[in-house]
C-alpha cells in the first residue's frame, strides 16, 4: 500500500509539472492535457488511499475485493477479452485505413496488433513452463 | 457445477454476507457460487466444505456428463 501511495504521488506530481510547463509555454498543450490526466488519476488514487486508511470498514471491503478469487478470475478474463478484441479491432482498422489510403497509420495499427500477438505467445510460453 | 451451498446455508440460518466474511470472499462470490455461475477453486471449495464441517463431495455435486467426461 505504501508503494502504491508513492506511485500515486509521483503521477500527481508529474501531472502538475506537465500542466505548469504547458501553462508557462515550455511544452505545448498536448503535454499539459496529458498532465491533467496524470494529475486526476494520481489525485483520485491519493484520495482513495486516505479513505482506506481512515475508514476501517472500507479498508476491509477493499482488501476482501483484492483477495477475492472470483474478482481475480474476472479481471484475468476481462484482460483476455480486451487483448483479443484489441487484435480484432486493430486488424479491421488497419484494413480500413489501407483502403482509405492511410498507409502509414495502417502500418502502425497493424504493428500494434502484431505486438499484441507476440506478447500473447511470449506470455503463453512463459506460463506453460511455470504451470 | 451444482452445489448445495444455498441449501446448507439456509438450513443453518447463515446470511450470504456472514458466510462471505468467514471465507474471506465477497458476498457476490457467494451469490455466484450458489447460482452456479462461478465454480470455486479447489482451495475455496475445501474451505467451504470445512466451514460447514462436511466433505467437498457433500457440498459440491460433480456431474461427469456436464464436465464432458465418461460415466464409470
Amino acid at each position: 500500500m505504501k508503494r502504491n501511495i508513492g506511485v500515486s504521488i509521483f503521477w500527481l506530481a508529474l501531472g502538475a509539472v506537465l500542466i505548469i510547463c504547458g501553462a508557462l509555454g515550455v511544452l505545448d498543450e498536448s503535454w499539459s492535457g496529458m498532465g491533467g490526466g496524470f494529475a486526476v488519476v494520481g489525485a483520485l488514487q491519493v484520495l482513495r488511499y486516505v479513505r482506506i486508511n481512515r475508514n476501517e470498514a472500507y479498508r476491509e471491503k477493499i482488501e476482501t475485493e483484492n483477495k477475492d478469487e472470483r474478482n481475480r478470475f474476472l479481471s484475468g478474463k476481462a484482460w483476455a477479452w480486451a487483448g483479443y478484441l484489441f487484435v480484432i479491432i486493430a486488424a479491421f482498422t488497419s484494413i480500413v485505413l489501407r483502403i482509405a489510403g492511410q498507409d502509414v497509420f495502417s502500418q502502425l495499427v497493424s504493428g500494434g496488433a502484431c505486438l499484441m500477438l507476440v506478447l500473447y505467445w511470449g506470455s503463453y510460453l512463459i506460463l506453460r513452463r511455470k504451470y | 457445477m451444482k452445489n448445495r451451498i444455498e441449501e446448507i446455508r439456509r438450513a443453518r440460518n447463515i446470511r450470504q454476507e456472514d458466510l462471505a466474511k468467514c471465507l474471506g470472499v465477497s458476498r457476490q462470490t457467494i451469490s455466484s457460487l450458489e447460482n452456479g455461475r462461478y465454480d470455486p477453486s479447489i482451495h475455496l471449495a475445501h474451505r467451504i466444505a470445512r466451514h460447514f464441517g462436511m466433505t467437498i463431495e457433500e457440498v459440491f455435486i460433480f456431474d461427469e456428463e456436464e464436465a464432458g467426461g465418461k460415466k464409470a
